[in-house]
């Protein structure tokens, strides 16, 4: 059963139709007459079950159960329903009335997804026949939760790329122009004394000692002291992370951090230093109790304070679970938008990315920031990611924007494991939310008004956003870099950028205009601000699935034409010479004749 | 303040403007930057401001000099006419003012803002070395000289564009468009009625004289069963006197009508009956009449949608109250706008689901039939008939649906201000839900949203015949005044005259002649360089092949009516008055109570267009006539943003510099799928040859089958025009189709810029689409939401964008080839 990798998306050959629908899982697995297994997957159970599809009705038809993922093929008719959704999606199994429920269909599982949707299965109300499936989708969707390991440690997956290798530290900030006189690279955290949370190589201010550092953290929570994230070549500004001052209902100071600050805003000779505290300016002095805090004025003269309002991971966390009551299942006709509205979504997105736009511009005119927000590592890491992809072309690209992700998030400890709750039962953790999600939604903005900047498309966005979730890669596991190094991850699992790498033509934004030295500057109004109706309302059918643009159309096509003409090759050099009218059923059959004959009409009128 | 006669330059003025004949400039200001919107590629730009009796007028600095023999211009890209204003607002060091022309200026304004009532907004600043004395005066002249549309000064403004002797004469020589139907000769009727096979239908020139109803155009398309002398008494029994008339046929045998309402209280001769049953059912067995009168918007409504929506979209310097950006979309809902598009949209897709059942006349019916029949009725086509997603299909439908049927586009505009209660955008909510659908299909479409925002924006000039009547009658009468025009029966001379300004009235053009208002680098834009073919192959009359299984059958009782109201079928009993039993001799036999079979019928044919999935499936991609149904889920239905939000803030455009050393990922693809084809033929060749055969054709491949004729035409239609472009190292690269050597075709989003060569194609095109299949080739070239323009001089549209040649012929031949 074992076949080739294959990737969720464009897993047929025919780039066309699977492309058309990317998003449309019921018409992903079509071509295939049965569950396409992954290397290292394994099947552990199959059943007769009736999904309850929201857009339809109840459809008859048999679920499979693997290691990683649920798969159902309806049974009942032509048209083929199909579900294939990675366990590491669910978030929630629950069981759906009982054995003595009235009513047809009330006896089942409800799952409730990280990806915006809900799955209803009823099965016959007789003789327990949903313990043995509940059972096991529960111990398998939350294999953590059960001592097992997650799919991405069991998976045998092989790719001529090897994703792990796209992000070296020393490599990246060499392409920044450092170390350079201002700025150092330092190995003080290579076995995370100064701080767990962070990777070994930082770049810190060269007149900065170690032992200034080891000071500095003792007044920064949870350690994390101001690095450097971005460098200015022209101007030398830079843009510096770190977690809040510890600073208490006492308002305590620190000398030392004070002296750091000031080192910061001096090496380029900025007047005053900008530091950028992410939340709203009562949930900073809140902080306080719990002795974090914001650096005050009197501490830090030659400092700006801006806050930049940004609500906390429980405000997003509630946020989008009132999105996904307004788009899963029903979407509203007319009072659409007053509904958008009030879950507040797109205002958080707009607020994210006119934090990121002011730290750009300050920035583009030659000012130093910091920017923190509790701990760094959720909204700073939003900040300054955005702000580095407004700034620099690179992180446009579509290797750029990997090393991006590699650095700012997965390198600077963005808390994934937390934030997606990876093979964990518990859904109702407080410390779950979409941070991230939120991030690639700004950079899905980004890319909508700016139509040629970015490298990679769409499709990239939704595949790391499935990746995030679906526990099939290393990339997005663990809290940390300390934590993935003392789990092997980089040897035991495969990178996403793997399988991204490995054929990236699918991820090319056919209208990339490659241009280095332009900042872009979204407009983050309301006005102009859209929900990403094909990633959060991708499941409904009847839903638009933006008409692809015809070039982009024109450029799928190539690939399909590319993918069947590659794959005739071969058959052909297999066959050498068996007359088959078999092997290219199917598949257009090239004729000789046409193309020379084209070829020179082509030619003739230059 | 500059002396106006030094600057009463007629033709060109020094500084660069090029005016019209007769025109005058009053007041210029130099050093002027003028904002430039997105999709002007943003920034700021220099150069001169004029405010002439007709026009704001900016020239930037670099421009090109005009040439002094072409022919005159309306509006230059940076123009704004008078009477498209709305509000002038200047900017001072620390406030701002609404300039009337009775106000007085304390300050130098350092920005002057043009509020039009075309949702623009022009920003211009004034550079600190502009003469202080110039920025008011133009703040000023531009102030006085702009007339808010009130009953009188249009006569002025309408003089000062086409009134010179130059311009009259001009215009009397200009052609009309030929490719268009413009419906004004019974021949314009008999042209769509075979163009859309439609049989047991005549031309009728009853209405010839407008004695039978003023309101109707001269010809109207009745079944041919009926005699003019039989028709004539039908008329009585309709308000106004709007029979039902025929206005298409779908492919699959059905016809589309529209009528008014009938007149109650009327008897109903025996013979009536007869004359009003076949006029009503043509040659089909069943007729549904659909009913929108009561749940569509009305004129009101859609007039105060439109004013809240304009307010919330303009925000306005001036009165500073402008709606939080957090309540935008709550209020943009409650301005009602999108709930009418939507509204619009449902009722015509319904109507589009309807015809596919085949065999029965669906007639719209709207009391005045001269609003919302006119919206839907024009909708419906553009869902169905490919034809009318060209420009010529779609102004031809135009013509026909709104023009010629006497849509009060006078009252409805209400150029003249002289009746506000009257006034409704009823044609602006029509372009918005045209707009709908092309943002959701727009590769279906061969016109582009640029050609939708100019006629958008043309509705507020008032300067075009087509738009400055309301009806067919008013427009002759008035054009009998011009000797250039046709003069249509002699008859008509004996009507009688209408206002006292009709004999100064200048010659008004038609709205569809583009070229009179824009340059040719605007109208250029109004396609996509390659495009669907604008006639499908004709089909054999109503034999398109309907396996589609809606489930509607025909129960074979002949004489059914029912009425679709809110999407739900019936058949009161008072549907048709005569047949209501209490009006007259409607004898009882004839009443028959439908079956619920058929309604059940009918509502499955409505009920797949509510289910309507995404049309990506084979068989909508393989005809042509499978309609275009909107989505109008809540996210689906969006805000036309670069027409009503072309004011508000934009996101920095992202122009980029013409990258030299990079190749375009298509291009590269489709090198290397040409290198691949090119292996796999030598290959094929030593191997077995007869590997042609296709066992099962699929989508793709007939779609590439299809290109093959593309290919081909393309080439030897563009090759002048690419030719132009071939640079000498070209001839060489060609021998094996390869890319382009990098570096002389500017980026991507310059694709966007086709040119005549274009249209020669699409016509092209067409022939060969003729004798081909009926699948539809999708365009090329997209829209580019953002992207900046790439000026490469197109001079007067000769030339065509390079790349746009290279990557239409790699895709071309690349897939004839499989």
């Amino acid at each position: 059963m074992a076949s080739a990798p294959l990737a969720p998306y464009n897993s047929s050959p025919l780039g066309i139709s699977s492309s058309q629908n990317a998003s449309r899982e019921s018409l992903k697995m079509e071509p295939l007459a049965d569950v396409a297994v992954l290397p290292g997957e394994e099947r552990v159970i199959d059943k007769e079950i009736i999904y309850i599809c929201p857009f339809n009705s109840a459809v008859k038809g048999k679920v499979s159960i693997t290691n990683y993922r649920l798969y159902f093929k309806n049974t009942d008719s032509e048209t083929p329903v199909t579900l294939n959704v990675p366990l590491g999606v669910i978030s929630r199994v629950e069981k759906m009335g009982g054995a003595s429920s009235r009513g047809e269909n009330s006896y089942g599982l409800e799952i409730t997804c990280k990806d915006m949707r809900n799955l209803r299965f009823a099965l016959k109300q007789e003789g327990h026949s949903r313990r043995d499936i509940f059972e096991i989708l529960f111990k398998y969707a939350f294999p953590l939760s059960h001592g097992m390991q997650l799919f991405a440690f069991l998976s045998q997956e092989k790719y001529e790329e090897n994703g792990w290798n796209v992000y070296e530290p020393l490599e990246e900030y060499r392409r920044q122009g450092l170390p350079n006189s201002e700025w150092r690279v330092t190995f003080i955290n290579k076995n995370y004394e100064l701080c767990d949370t962070y990777p070994t190589i930082l770049v810190v201010p060269y007149k900065a000692t170690d032992e200034d550092l080891r000071r500095v953290a003792t007044f920064r929570s949870r350690c994390r002291i101001p690095v450097l994230s971005w460098f200015h070549k022209e101007n030398h500004a830079v843009i510096t992370r770190c977690s809040q001052p510890l600073v208490g209902m006492s308002g305590k100071r620190n000398k030392d951090d004070e002296r750091y600050l000031d080192i910061i805003r001096d090496a380029n000779g900025t007047i005053k230093l900008t530091i950028y505290d992410a939340r709203p300016n009562v949930n900073a002095v809140a902080n306080k109790a719990t002795g974090g805090g914001y650096e005050g004025d009197d501490a830090y003269q030659n400092a700006e304070l801006v806050f930049l309002d940004i609500h906390n991971i429980h405000v997003m966390r509630e946020s989008l679970k009132k999105l996904k009551d307004i788009v899963y299942p029903n979407v509203e006709e007319s009072h659409w938008l007053s509904s958008l509205e009030s879950t507040h979504w797109l205002e958080h997105i707009k607020l994210v990315l006119s934090g990121a736009i002011q730290v750009a511009d300050k920035v583009s005119s030659g000012n130093s920031v910091v920017v923190h927000c509790s701990d760094g590592w959720d909204r700073t890491a939003q900040l300054t990611s955005l702000s580095m992809l407004m700034l620099d072309s690179y992180y446009r690209t579509l290797g750029g924007f990997q090393v991006l992700l590699e650095k700012e998030w997965i390198g600077f400890g963005h808390k994934f494991a937390s934030r997606i709750g990876h093979g964990d039962k518990n859904h109702a953790d407080q410390d779950r939310s979409p941070i991230f999600l939120q991030f690639i939604d700004c950079v899905w903005q980004m890319t909508k008004q700016f139509p040629t900047a970015f490298e990679f498309n769409e499709r990239l966005l939704v595949v790391i956003l499935d990746h995030l979730y679906s526990c099939r890669f290393g990339t997005f596991l663990y809290n940390c870099e300390s934590a993935r190094e003392s789990n092997n991850v980089r040897v035991k699992t495969v990178s996403l950028w793997s399988l991204i790498n490995s054929d990236t033509s699918l991820y090319i934004n056919p209208f990339y205009t490659p241009e280095s030295s332009r900042v872009l500057y979204p407009v983050a109004s309301m006005r102009h601000l859209e929900l990403w109706v094909t990633y959060y309302i991708r499941w409904n059918p009847r839903i638009q699935h933006q008409q692809q643009s015809p070039v982009e159309q024109r450029y799928k096509e190539l690939l399909a034409l590319r993918d069947q003409y590659l794959k005739k090759l071969e058959e052909l050099q297999l066959s050498d010479s068996a007359p088959s009218s078999t092997h290219l059923t199917n598949s257009s059959a090239p004729n000789a004749a046409t193309p020379n004959q084209h070829i020179t009409h082509l030619q003739t009128p230059f | 303040m500059m002396s106006h006669s030094s600057l009463h330059v007629r033709g060109r003025d020094v500084l660069g403007l090029c005016c019209l004949p007769g025109e005058c400039v009053l007041q210029r200001a130099v050093l002027v930057r003028k904002k430039l919107s997105a999709k002007e590629g943003g920034g700021w730009l220099s150069g001169t401001l004029f405010c002439t009796h007709f026009r704001v007028a900016f020239v930037p600095q670099d421009s090109q000099k005009p040439d002094d023999n072409a022919d005159p211009v309306l509006l230059g890209d940076h123009d704004v006419a008078l009477a498209s204003i709305d509000k002038v607002v200047a900017v001072g060091p620390s406030r701002t003012k609404l300039v009337t022309p009775s106000c007085s200026l304390k300050f130098t304004p350092e920005e002057l803002v043009l509020y039009c009532r075309d949702l623009r907004v022009l920003c211009f600043l004034f550079d600190r070395l502009t003469p202080d004395t110039q920025a008011v005066e133009i703040t000023y002249t531009i102030a006085k000289t702009y007339q808010p549309l009130k009953p009188g000064t249009i006569i002025s403004f309408q003089n000062a564009a086409l009134g010179s002797i130059e311009m009259k004469q001009f215009l009397s020589n200009r052609r009309r468009d030929p490719t268009m139907n413009w419906f004004e000769s019974s021949l314009g009727w008999e042209q769509e009625l075979e163009r859309t096979c439609a049989t047991g239908w005549r031309v009728s020139s009853v209405n010839d004289r407008f004695e039978m109803s003023t309101s109707l155009p001269r010809f109207s398309v009745v079944p041919q069963r009926v005699l003019d002398t039989e028709l004539k008494k039908t008329f009585a029994h309709f308000n106004e006197g709007r029979i039902p008339r025929w206005c298409w046929r779908h492919p699959r045998g059905s016809d589309l009508l529209r009528m008014a309402s009938f007149q109650n209280n009327i008897y109903h001769e025996k013979d009536d009956i007869r004359n009003l049953e076949s006029v009503l059912f043509g040659g089909q067995q069943l007729c549904v009449i659909v009913d929108l009168g009561e749940e569509m918007p009305s004129p009101a409504d859609i007039q105060l949608a439109h004013t809240r929506l304009r307010t919330l979209c303009l925000g306005d310097i001036s009165s500073s109250v402008s709606v939080p950006d957090d309540k935008w979309l709550s209020t943009l809902e409650s301005t009602r706008w999108l709930d009418y598009t939507r509204c619009c949209l449902r009722k015509a897709a319904e109507v589009a689901c309807l015809l596919r059942g085949g065999h029965m006349t669906v007639v719209l019916q709207e009391p005045e039939d001269r609003d919302m029949n006119c919206v839907v009725c024009s909708l419906v086509q553009v869902m169905c008939d490919p034809h009318c997603r060209t420009v010529a299909g779609f102004q031809s439908l135009v013509q026909k649906e709104w023009i010629t049927a006497g849509h009060k586009f006078l009252s409805r505009i209400n150029y003249h201000r002289e009746s506000d209660k009257e006034e409704a955008p009823v044609f602006l909510l029509f372009l918005d839900c045209v707009w709908q659908l092309w943002a959701q299909y727009p590769a279906r479409f061969q016109l582009t949203e640029d050609y939708l925002l100019a006629l958008h924006d043309s509705v507020h000039l008032p300067l075009f015949s087509s738009l400055l009547a309301n009806s067919q009658r008013e427009r002759c009468r008035r054009s009998q005044h011009l000797p250039q025009s046709y003069t249509p029966v002699n008859g008509l001379r004996e009507l009688p005259m209408g206002g006292p300004e009709e004999p100064v009235d200048p010659p008004f053009p038609p709205v569809w002649d583009w070229a009179l208002q824009y340059s040719s680098q605007r109208r250029v834009r109004f396609t996509q360089p390659v495009s669907q073919p604008t006639c499908p192959p004709p089909v054999l009359n109503g034999n398109l092949n309907t396996n589609l299984d809606r489930g509607w059958h025909n129960d074979g009782l002949p004489g059914s009516v029912f009425l679709l109201s809110r999407s739900t079928f019936s058949h009161p009993s008072n549907l048709l008055p005569w047949r209501s039993g209490n009006s007259g001799s409607y004898w009882k036999s004839h009443r028959r109570a439908p079956s619920s079979e058929s309604v059940s019928g009918l509502e499955r044919l409505i009920r797949a267009c509510s289910l309507s999935e995404p049309s990506e499936n084979s068989a909508t991609l393989h005809d042509p006539y499978e309609p275009l149904l909107p989505l109008l889920l809540g996210p689906c239905v969006r805000v036309w943003r670069s027409c009503y939000l072309r004011g508000a803030l934009h996101a920095q455009a992202f122009s980029h510099p013409v990258s030299s050393c990079t190749q375009h990922p298509l291009e590269r693809l489709s090198w290397e799928v040409q290198q691949l084809r090119e292996k796999l033929a030598q290959a094929s060749n030593r191997g077995p040859e007869n590997q042609t055969k296709r066992q099962e054709p699929r989508r793709q491949e007939s779609n590439l089958n299809q290109n093959a004729n593309n290919g081909t035409f393309l080439f030897s239609s563009s090759s002048k025009t690419s030719q132009q472009q071939a640079s000498p190292s070209r001839g060489a690269s060609h021998s094996s189709v390869r890319p382009e050597p990098s570096g002389q075709h500017p980026t991507c989003p310059g694709l966007h810029r086709g040119t005549t060569a274009s249209t020669r194609f699409c016509s092209a095109t067409n022939k060969s689409r003729r004798s081909q299949g009926s699948v539809t080739f999708p365009p090329l070239v997209p829209n580019f939401p953002n992207a900046q323009e790439t000026h490469t001089d197109l001079q007067a549209g000769r030339k065509r964008h390079p790349l746009v040649f290279v990557l239409l012929k790699r895709y071309n031949t690349v897939q004839t080839e499989t």
